[in-house]
């Protein structure tokens, strides 16, 4: 096969470089081996959380003029700030156009909770979890009611709440907890203790038991005015389920992430995806890349494992394969490595130095940071040194940054999926095609 | 013991996402998704076979589930595998039947009016509930008369004679059930100059791995292997196509990985046809086509899009001037080959399909397009629609004829 553009890696790098180049009319494929960390993530996009001394940073685009400048290896030196408000802008206007909004506090970061019960800075969320009317309630220090259903095991009330009441934000708050029995707990043919988020969301998007659930919440809260829920409100009537919810207990209905699978991140993948297919984009997904050929400082082609012995072609490729989990980068006794192009990658030779003592280390752990290199156009470098010339690197895989110390996974994913679609529409002269 | 060769479950990080994806469990409690009746539960019962839980008999073996992984993990082998494995063996009359294609093909054709006018009729279906299991609400497969091979004898000359040539694995449907699609495959690959040779085969072994006659299915690959490869010697062939995709799935990768056999022999050489297509149209040879002025609506099957042939489809059909093509989001239609044909599983197999029907009613297309013959039985009888084979709207579309 034959593509203007070829991306490796489905995730939400991968599909908002695939949007942007579609949405300007390239011919673009995505490959995708397994569902993306979409499913595994909270749901907001998260631009900088914190700075060097694990502090809050509360107004982040104003925080990465400085940090830009101090930090020239990181994937947001290489878009610049004006290149990451865009990506993220574009981002929500991508979303939006398939029904899907997303909230942010102006310029500042606003937080979400956690299942834990933490609170992380964040810079874009879904409705149920930001939005104005959020926030003034959580100003006026309204009560509080954190629900769970009975015999759903992946989130744990209790435990939240303690983590809550540690928190000065939520010292003079009142916090109050309470369960919720399924209707039908007792017809369900399956065990309910063997619900997980996704069976309670398929539930939910029958609308079934809607207003018997509504009124148990409403007594469960006593007189809170928020009550939140495990983020499983449907999946594709989600918003309507939302705003029912909220209609029919006059109360504000909040989203908590669950453990996986994320609901919230699911309706971002597909939001994405549904949004590169109306764009004209083609997604395979259950393929693997085998490996690829690069002669000259080009890549001629790749192979995959279904297409076998014949080759894909494109004329420029992204690899967007993210980190260690996604199978972006492979470790082992030796070091670690780029599977597919074998690129040359940043890392400490002493595996000593991987990480930090500590789990929760405030300086997080170096690992995370590790990655492809690339120069200011996200072109990675061979073993021998040539760079790639038709082969951009964006999201986790990229080195220089530690999504989970500075809170930037989301951001930086986006940001250079984006920033590696406008160098290649500049290449291929369809730069000023907008959607 | 544990093969230490086949500890994939082994991978599986307990994320949940294969369930997801799974359309069976999104139909029904009564499964407990992939995850659970692949990965936990595999070393549950190679501990101890008593373990072993009925639920899994829902898996319909879509391969929805190893797409969605992102561990890697052979969830739906997995899965069948353990059906045939710790199951005790239960003779059904009915299963014997369904899983036997060629045989009760073979049978039909001769007297296909008399067995297309019985299966039509309520009485007989009602018969076929009550003593066989096979829903009455389903619609038969209607059988052709005679068998495509035998059509195919006439045309054996004239097909030797093109200097490019490929070996055609037909399959049960069009050889006993739609003749027609066969004859278009060859009318499309003689108008871009290749001829079709027919190997000597049996049944891919799709039905007969879905009911657990492992030992048949394996000597039907056996068979396969190596009859294909020898016509693809003898006849100096270029490839090996199929029109089906199942079959295509079959031979290329139920044989390694379910069955355990090698099939190295004919692997690289085998292609699901739209895919020889595409490459050949890459090539420069393009048949001269006429527009068809029609809306279509293009269903993608699960079997298809597990070997990453979807889009060489899409892209030949694309090629096609003045079709109208829409492209459906991929869902599985339900029925997955012969388990819709049992009772036990119809509720199930149609509410796997619903979402499928609504999205094709949506679209208010002239035909519906897909790859699969049964994914066809399926959408025929469930929506108002006619479904075409991709290589039966080329064929529409070639000029000369």
């Amino acid at each position: 096969m034959i593509y203007d553009c070829l991306i490796i890696g489905g995730g939400i790098s991968g599909l908002t470089c695939g949007i942007r180049c579609s949405a300007a009319g390239l011919n673009c494929a995505i490959l995708s081996s397994g569902m993306s960390s979409l499913h595994f993530s909270s749901g907001s996009i998260d631009l900088m959380g914190y700075d060097g001394d694990h502090r809050v940073v509360y107004e982040p685009f104003e925080y990465l003029e400085s940090f830009i400048a101090s930090h020239p290896r990181h994937p947001y030196a290489k878009c610049g700030t004006s290149g990451i408000r865009d990506a993220l802008f574009f981002f929500r206007d991508q979303l939006s156009a398939e029904d899907l909004e997303l909230y942010n506090n102006e310029e500042k970061n606003h937080f979400h909770v956690s299942a834990l019960g933490t609170l992380k800075p964040t810079y874009f969320s879904q409705r149920s979890v930001f939005n104005e009317k959020v926030r003034l309630a959580f100003q006026k220090r309204s009560k509080i009611a954190v629900l769970n259903f009975s015999g759903y095991r992946d989130f744990h009330p209790a435990l939240a709440i303690s983590n809550l009441r540690k928190n000065r934000f939520f010292s003079d708050i009142e916090i109050v907890t309470g369960n919720i029995l399924f209707p039908d707990y007792g017809s369900i043919e399956k065990n309910p203790f063997e619900f997980r988020s996704i069976d309670i969301a398929r539930i939910f998007d029958t609308e079934k038991f809607l207003e018997d659930i509504a009124g148990q919440i409403r007594r469960e809260a006593q007189d809170a005015e928020f009550a939140s829920l495990p983020a499983f409100i449907g999946i594709n009537n989600y918003k309507r389920h939302h705003q029912l919810l909220q209609q029919l207990t006059g109360l504000l209905i909040y989203e908590i992430p669950t453990l996986p699978p994320s609901i919230l991140g699911m309706r971002i993948d597909n939001a994405l995806k549904s949004r590169f297919a109306a764009l004209g984009g083609v997604y395979i997904a259950g393929d693997t890349v085998t490996g690829g050929a690069i002669e000259n400082g080009m890549i001629t082609h790749i192979t995959t494992k279904n297409n076998g012995a014949s080759p894909v072609r494109a004329s420029q490729y992204v690899l967007a394969t993210g980190s260690f989990f996604s199978g972006g980068l492979i470790s082992d006794a030796g070091g670690m490595r780029e599977p597919i192009f074998n690129l040359k990658a940043d890392f400490d030779a002493e595996r000593r130095q991987w990480h930090s003592p500590s789990l929760f280390a405030p300086k997080g752990h170096p690992f995370l940071e590790y990655g492809v290199a690339t120069d200011e156009s996200l072109h990675p470098v061979t073993q021998d040194g040539d760079t790639v010339k038709n082969l951009y690197c964006t999201g986790a895989l990229l080195s220089g940054c530690n999504p989970v110390r500075e809170g930037c996974g989301g951001g930086s994913a986006v940001a250079t999926g984006y920033h590696a679609a406008e160098i290649i529409l500049t290449h291929t002269g369809k730069k000023h095609d907008k959607a | 013991m544990i093969k230490l060769e086949n500890i994939s479950f082994d991978h599986c990080i307990k994320c949940t996402v294969c369930t997801i994806y799974c359309p069976v469990a999104r139909a029904t409690h009564h499964f407990p998704g992939p995850k659970q009746s692949g990965p936990d539960t595999e070393r549950l019962r190679i501990k101890n076979p008593n373990l072993l839980d009925e639920s899994l008999k829902y898996c319909t073996n879509c391969k929805r589930c190893e797409i969605a992984c992102p561990s890697n993990v052979k969830i739906a082998d997995i899965i069948q595998s353990s059906k045939w494995k710790y199951f005790k063996k239960r003779f059904r009359l009915r299963d014997y039947f369904l899983a036997r294609t060629d045989l009760m093909g073979s049978a039909a054709t001769l007297v296909s009016p008399i067995v297309n006018f019985f299966t039509g009729l309520y009485p007989v279906k009602l018969a076929l509930d009550i003593f066989f299991k096979i829903p009455s609400k389903r619609t038969f497969p209607k059988y052709a008369q005679g068998t495509f091979r035998r059509w195919y004898k006439k045309q054996h000359t004239a097909q030797t004679a093109y200097k490019r040539r490929v070996v055609y694995f037909h399959g049960c449907y069009v050889n006993y059930n739609n003749h027609q699609l066969g004859k278009d495959v060859i009318r499309v690959l003689n108008a871009m100059n290749i001829g079709v040779i027919l190997p000597k085969e049996k049944c891919c072994g799709v039905p007969l791995i879905a009911n657990g006659y492992i030992t048949k299915a394996r000597k039907n690959a056996r068979y396969n292997i190596a009859s294909l490869r020898g016509e693809l010697e003898m006849e100096s062939g270029e490839k090996i196509v199929t029109a089906s995709s199942s079959c295509a799935f079959a031979l290329k990768y139920e044989y390694p990985n379910l069955i355990e056999l090698d099939n190295s022999a004919i692997f690289n050489d085998l292609e699901y046809i739209t895919r020889y297509i595409y490459t050949r149209f890459e090539q420069g040879d393009i048949p001269a086509m006429k527009p068809i002025p029609m809306r279509v609506a293009y269903h993608s099957p699960c079997h298809l899009e597990r070997m990453g042939g979807v889009p060489y489809t899409i892209e030949v059909l694309k090629k096609i001037p003045g079709l109208d093509l829409h492209i459906l989001h991929s869902e599985c239609c339900g029925i997955a080959g012969t388990y819709g044909f049992k009772k036990e599983y119809y509720n199930v197999s149609q509410k796997i399909g619903d979402e499928l029907f609504g999205r094709i009613e949506r679209v208010q297309p002239d035909y519906v397009i897909s790859d699969c013959e049964t994914c066809k039985w399926q959408i025929e009888m469930s929506t108002p629609y006619k479904v075409l084979h991709p290589v039966t709207v080329l064929a529409m579309s070639l000029a000369q004829h």
